[in-house]
This record gives C-alpha cells, structure tokens and sequence, in this order.
C-alpha cells in the first residue's frame, strides 16, 4: 500500500467534516446555495450586458449571449460560495489554514442538503439526484411519444418537440453518465476496498453539487427556446441557436467538470486506499468499473470540454471555429464531441456490467466465472472505446479509406464486450439461482443487452450503417443498450443495496410487479422501434409517413405502461423509505462482499481498524474458502459471512 | 428540520410524502400546461359572403417592428371575423374549401439564395395577384425591392413569394400591427383546402431571421412569427 492509514496518522480519519474547512460559521447549504446562486446570476448577466450589449450581433438578434454566459459563471461560483465548497480553497489560497479537526456532522435530512465530505451521504445524495433527473428526462420521453401518437395532430409545435427532443437527450445522456458512478461507486468502493474514506472527499463532493447546478441550468434551456440541435449539438444548428443552446453548453460543461472530479476521487481511491490483501485479482467487479470508467472520463471528458469551450467562443465572442461560412469547421465539434461521445456509451455501460458481475454470483450462489475474463472484458471495452468514434461520422464526408478502419475497431470492441456477456452465462450455468428481485433486474439486462448488442455490430458495418443512418432503428439499439442494459442495473442496484443504504428491504411482491411491467413495456416500446427504422422513420421529426402511425401508437402505449411502471416504482419506493420502513435483516442475500460486512447503518469512517483481505469476494460454494476479511465488527448488526455457505 | 432524537409518526411522514407528490404532479402540469402548451392564437378563416365554399384570410407581415417577447424578430399576423390582428400563424380552415389569401407585405425584400422561392404553385390558377397583377412568378431581383418571405405550404404544394416594400420608402411601419397607410404590397391567392382533415405545417423558407447566422434562427422555426400550422378542419 501506498498510503499509510492508520489512525496515528491520521490520514485515514473517516471524512465526515463540512463546510470545506469552517468550523464555525454560516450554516451554508443548498439553500443558501441557490441563493448567492441567483445573485451571482444577476451579477453575471449585467456584466455581460455592460460588456457585449452593443456587439452588433445583440442588436441585430435581440440576444447577448455573453450576458447568458457569464450569468452561468458567476451563477454557479454563487451556488459554490452558497454551499461552502470555496471555503477550504480559499483559505488555503489566502494562507489561512483551515481548522483539521472535524466539525459536528449535521443530523437528520439536512445532511443531505449540504456540502459533506461523507462519503456514504454523498452516496446518497447522488442517489436521489439521479433519481430526479432520471425521471424528468422520462417525462420528456413521454411528452415525445404523446406527439408521436398521431402524424397529423400535433400537441407541440416542431420548434418546441425538437427542444423536447433536445432536452431528453442531454439530460440522459449527460446526467446519467454519473448513475453509477455517483450514488454505487462513493458509497461502496471505499467500503468494498476497505478504506475508512476515499481519496479526495471535497472533489467527491464537489462533484455531485455541479449536478444539480447542470439540471438547473440545462432545464431552464425550455424557457429560453431550448435547443433545437438535440444532444448531439452539431455546427452551425448549435452556433445559430438561440441562448437556450447556451445553457445545453454550459451545463453539460459543468457535468464535464463533475466526472473529472468524481473520475480523479474514484482512480486515486482505488489505487491507493485499498485494504492489506485487496490485491487486484481481490477487486470486486463494481470497483473494477469504476475504474475503468474513470480512466475512460479522464482521458474523453476534457476533450468534450475544450470542444464546448470552442462553442461558447463561437457564441458569445463572435470567434467562427465551427461555422465554414467564416472559415472554420463544423467536423472540429464533429471529431471533438464524438471523441467523448462514443467512450460515454461505454462509460454508461462498464457500470452497468460492473454492477451485474458484482450481483450475479451472489444469487447464483457460485463464484464469478472467469473473474480475469471478466477484467479484461472491461479493460478491453475501455481502451477500444478511444478508437471507434469516427463510426458517428460514416456519413459525413469523412476520407471514405478511413471507414474500414473504424469499422474493423468497432467490430472488435464486441469481443471484449461479448467477454463480459460470455462471464455473466458462465456464472449462471448450473447454478442454484435465487430469483428475487435484484436476480429478475441482472438476467433481463442480459436479454435486453443481447438485441442491443447484436445490433450494435450491424451498425457498425458501413453498409448498413448508411442504410439505417439517423432512422429510428440506431435509436432503438442505444436504448436497448443505455436503458435495457444501465438502467435495468440500476435497478437491480437499488433493490439489491436498499438494506446496506438504509436498513430497508424492498417489498418482493412491490418489486415484482415493478420488474415485470418494466420489462416487458420496455421491450414493447423498443422493440417495434426496430421495424419503424427499417421502414424509414427518421429521428428527430414530428411528422412521419401516416403508414406508421400504427407502430407508433403501439410503441407509444407501451411507454406510457412503461412510465406508468416507472413512476409506480418511484411511489412505492419513497413510500416504503419513509412511511412503511419495512426492515431489513443484516445482509440478507448472504453476500460475501466487505461491504455488507459493517452492518447498518454503516459506521462512520467505515471500518474500526483498516481490515485484512483473506479471500476474493465471489467464493461460493467452496468449503474451504475463507472469510472475505479479518475485521473488527463495528456495526449494531454485523454479520460476518465466511466463505462457502452452501 | 427534524433534529436528533426527533421522529415523525408515520401518519406525518405519509402526509409529507403525499404532500410532495402532489406537489410535483403540480409542477409537471405547470410546466406543460404554462409553458410547453402554450401557443399564440388560432385565428379561424372568415365565412365569405360572397362566394360559395370559400373562406377569407387576412394576414400581414411585419418587419422588425417592436412587437411581442421579441422585438426584433418578423413575424405573421392574421385578422379574425372582427377584423382584430392577432400575432400568429395558427390558422383554422374548413376541410373542402377555397382558401382566398389577401397578404399585407410590410417587411423590405432582396434577393434570394434560391430562385425557386421566386416561383408561384398550388394556387388556383397557378398565379397570384400582385398590386393588381397576376404573376406566375415574382422578381427578386427587382430594385429596391426583391423577395421579402414566402408563404409556403409543403403538404399542400403551396408556395408564394411575397413582394417586398422597397427600402427607400419613407413610412416604413414603425410598430405592428400595421396598417393600410404605411408602405407595403398585397398579394392575393386562393388554394384548395384538402379533402381530409389534416394538420398542415406551414412556413417561411427565406432565412429572415435578423441577427442569425445565416439568418436561420429565431423567427424562422418560432410559432407566431414565420411557422406555424394550418388546421384544416370539418
């Protein structure tokens, strides 16, 4: 280990402290946030005013980008001083230091309304953030459909359908990137790798309070005109648009800002704080997909936002980097955004497997099979994710002698992906499964990853990739990939960790109905959207060729069954946290992972004593095996499950 | 805020909990009903008196002329039985009739990027009456004056090209909507509804937006300035 972290030490002090630094002072929140948060806003967009209001492009257009812009800024430097995040920065940049004892931690709901460097409240913090923003873009893919119900009446106007459009996009592709990673990855890592803490509490938090600053932002871009280029955000739609595109730039900016932050936390944590015995053949899968997504973030996100930085230029000072007219290039925000982009499909889908390989052998009562198979599946998936975006671009007049390369390089990221598939069979083969809930969510990310994956290397070919370019078919194979296979993790993640999160088990019988509806709506909405690509539905039109108005009222219907699933779990999930509280017996799946070893609630700093890893996480079945770790039990109801309970 | 120590009864927390669905059901209806479906008017054809099986539409368009959210943007107005202007290109026309279109053009015109907006279709006898002329076709290029917006109907074949006010006039409308006193030019068409009911998208296709790069934004794709629908209706 790199780090020593014992006690006398004291770097490995479980991180609990808030404020940033100040012991005593203001009690700073999300509200105190939101309020220098506005001011800071008013501040910014007089500034720009003052600045840009008599560039002739203002006049002429009646809108100041600028303004806008650094309204944004200063907005969210506002929501940051609000909540107290600048505290600890600004004390050490002006040479004050920063108390280092821990100040009380806040009790009740309010801890999760402010800055805390716990890294299990920010867990959960992320958890319901996600939540939220999770359901709002699914209300936005319901008022898609309404739409879509007829080709002739209309409930939107196009301008606002393409801002609906626009928004559902951004905010599920942007906002969920940190699914995973946010509300699993900060609360669990740490207690899987037997850490009292992760690396860097205050980037960790910083990092989940740029979200809601990004959905703030990226929402309020329906009251400004929205966003007409989608989430794609293509030049010059993007360099014509009103300010809306300005607040699609800037909070998806902020979401970079977020991963980079979260991605640095989660690879220094691994790395470093990882227990005496966690060696890396010890890892567990979920920590194995945190970092390997968070070297994917790393190496992609700044990319992304040097091409946003790019756009607001372009915007805001007039430059013309991205519009051909004056000289620049709209294939720079092609090459740029893509760079990113395409590494974000697998940073939304390394999580999920990482999930589902962390879940699988525990009701399949026996080990993970092929354990390196499976990290080299996610190590593979990652690397190759850097050298097939240009496949986004077969159709844009890119060298055509460059498509069989990037078709060669997205054809061969099946095969590490199909490693990870191929694992997930393996450890259900000739097992005793358990079919409860968490079980029900892993094997349907397996049936709904197949018909996205299978797709995935028909579009990858350039023939049919020119074929099915833009149509409702690609669109039916990213949803079967992002939602059939991330969000149906999540959802066994939910059911699976509701009783280490908040000593609660989900109802069955609740789950059940939820599960069931769920997938099965899901794949009725999804599904025909195949056949409705290959009969020539474009995307992102609002009027499509009468011939299809029956398959797009039956894809509609089902995502109204589909949401109506969704916001049944939604009810009876809050329901079941706050009101009905049915408890939950200390690990009761018998995990064997260190995590549930700690009890509920799960102590703070994690751990008495830094534990000592014995054996691998997944070891069931085996008589032999020994305890996962020798640790000091801390917890009200610890239970220690050894190896082999079968 | 609850403290240490203090706990709701679950009756509280059930309240709670339905209170804040209620309250998010509220803003989601809000943000449909106040902002997404919110929509300039619908503006019904006029019965005409005269002819059978036809209705009248008055419409102007207005130049940069300080009306609405966005006083800088052109835009459409439609007159309704009252004779009252409304700011809109949502129109209501019955299924099966003759549409007679009288356009006020206020804005100033110039040439076009593309000399297929110039050309007439669609209409009753494939031309438009222009100041009192009928032409198949409008000059663009015509000096001082040129092509200002084009009315276009896409489901409906309908394209018409609306003659500009030359620039060098001196009572320009200052504020819409304008009147009969101020510069402008009239055209006057008339086109068959359909058979069917139908919801048509109609709009402008000369980039007119003032400010945008290539003047592709703003108005061009906004409900009540240049798009809008045509609702043909039984």
């Amino acid at each position: 280990m790199a780090i020593d972290m014992s006690q006398t030490t004291g770097v490995g002090r479980g991180g609990s402290s808030e404020g940033g630094g100040l012991k005593k002072g203001p009690k700073l929140n999300a509200f105190t946030g939101v309020l220098v948060g506005a001011l800071g806003y008013l501040f910014g967009h007089w500034m720009g005013n003052a600045i840009a209001g008599g560039y002739q492009q203002v006049v002429g257009s009646g809108q100041n980008d600028t303004a806008i812009l650094l309204g944004f800024i200063f907005g969210t430097i506002g929501f940051f001083l609000g909540l107290g995040i600048l505290n600890y920065p600004l004390q050490k940049m002006t040479g004050i230091e920063p108390p280092t004892d821990e100040p009380e931690q806040a009790q009740g709901m309010m801890k999760y309304f402010r800055y805390t460097l716990d890294n299990k409240v920010v867990g959960i913090q992320y958890l319901f953030g996600m939540l939220v923003y999770f359901f709002t873009a699914g209300l936005l893919a319901m008022a898609i459909r309404t739409q879509l119900l007829s080709p002739t009446n209309h409930i939107w106007g196009p301008a606002t359908y393409l801002e609906v459009v626009g928004e559902h996009g951004t905010m599920m592709m942007m906002m969920m990137t940190s699914v995973v990673m946010g509300p699993f990855g900060n609360f669990l890592v740490p207690l899987m790798i037997g850490s009292k803490r992760v690396a860097f509490p205050r980037l960790e938090a910083a990092a989940f309070w740029f979200t809601p600053a990004a959905y703030i932002i990226l929402l309020s871009a329906l009251w400004q005109g929205g966003f007409q280029s989608g989430w794609t955000g293509y030049a010059p739609l993007s360099i014509q648009q009103g300010v809306g595109q300005d607040a699609y730039l800037f909070s998806f900016g902020l979401l970079g800002f977020s991963m980079i932050c979260s991605a640095l936390n989660m690879t220094a944590t691994i790395i470093n704080y990882r227990a005496p015995g966690m060696r890396w053949s010890r890892l567990p899968m979920l920590a194995w997909g945190m970092i390997t997504v968070a070297f994917t973030m790393l190496l992609s996100v700044p990319v992304l936002i040097v091409g946003l930085y790019v756009m607001a230029l372009d915007r805001s000072a007039q430059t013309s980097m991205l519009y051909a007219g004056h000289g620049g290039s709209s294939f720079l925000w092609e090459n740029l955004f893509w760079f990113f982009g395409h590494p974000e499909v697998y940073l939304l889908a390394l999580p999920g497997f990482g999930v589902v390989t962390e879940i699988l052998p525990v009701f399949a009562r026996k080990p993970l099979f092929a354990y390196k198979t499976s990290v080299a599946g996610m190590i593979g998936v990652a690397v190759l994710s850097f050298f097939v975006w240009q496949h986004h671009l077969f159709q844009s007049g890119m060298n055509p002698d460059m498509r069989p390369l990037f078709m060669l390089t997205t054809e061969l990221i099946s095969i590490p992906t199909g490693f990870l598939y191929l694992v997930g069979m393996g450890t259900m083969w000739r097992s005793r499964m358990r079919f409860d809930v968490p079980m029900l969510f892993v094997m349907a990310v397996f049936f709904n990853f197949l018909f996205g994956g299978i797709t995935g290397v028909y579009v990858s070919d350039v023939p049919i990739n020119v074929t099915v370019h833009g149509s409702y078919f690609v669109m039916a194979h990213f949803h079967y990939t992002i939602m059939g296979q991330l969000m149906f993790s999540v959802m066994a993640a939910i059911y699976y960790y509701t009783p280490l999160y908040f000593g609660i088990k989900l109802s069955e019988k609740l789950g059940k109905i939820h599960f069931w509806t769920m997938f099965i709506a899901f794949n009725s909405t999804f599904l025909p959207l195949f056949a409705l690509g290959l009969l020539g539905m474009p995307r992102r039109v609002f009027e499509y060729a009468q011939r299809l108005q029956h398959l797009n009222q039956w894809v509609s219907v089902s995502a109204f069954i589909l949401g109506l699933s969704l916001a049944f779990f939604a009810v009876t999930f809050v329901w079941q946290l706050a009101v009905s509280k049915p408890k939950s017996p200390p690990n009761p799946w018998e995990s064997r992972g260190l995590e549930w070893q700690v009890g509920y609630p799960v102590p703070h700093g994690n751990f008495a004593k830094i534990p000592v890893i014995l054996a691998g996480p997944y070891e069931y079945g085996d008589p032999n095996a020994l305890p996962v770790a020798e640790l000091s039990a801390v917890g009200a109801h610890s239970a220690s499950v050894s190896g082999g309970d079968e | 805020m609850p403290r240490r120590g203090v706990s709701l009864s679950k009756g509280a927390r059930a309240g709670i909990v339905l209170i804040s669905f209620a309250a998010a059901i509220g803003l989601i209806l809000f943000g449909i009903f106040g902002y997404l479906r919110s929509s300039p008017d619908v503006v019904t054809a006029t019965q005409s008196t005269s002819q059978p099986n036809t209705v009248n539409l008055v419409m102007q368009v207005d130049g940069a002329v300080g009306v609405g959210a966005h006083p800088n943007w052109v835009g459409y107005w439609v007159q309704d039985a009252n004779g009252v202007w409304h700011q809109t290109t949502l129109v209501k026309v019955p299924v099966n009739t003759n549409v007679h279109v009288t356009v006020y053009e206020y804005d100033s015109g110039g040439a076009l990027r593309n000399p297929e907006w110039a050309k007439v279709s669609g209409v009753s006898g494939g031309q438009v009456n222009l100041n009192g002329t009928e032409d198949a076709i409008v000059n663009p290029n015509s000096p001082g004056n040129g092509i200002a917006h084009t009315f276009v109907i896409p489901g409906l074949n309908v394209t018409v090209p609306l003659y500009g006010v030359n620039g060098s006039v001196k009572n320009f409308c200052q504020t819409g909507p304008c009147n009969l006193s101020e510069a402008h030019t009239t055209t006057s068409f008339a086109f068959f509804s359909g058979s069917s009911v139908h919801s048509y998208h109609w709009q402008c296709f000369v980039p007119c937006g003032l400010g945008y790069l290539e003047g592709n934004g703003g108005p061009m794709q906004s409900l009540g300035n240049m798009a809008g629908f045509f609702e043909v209706v039984k």
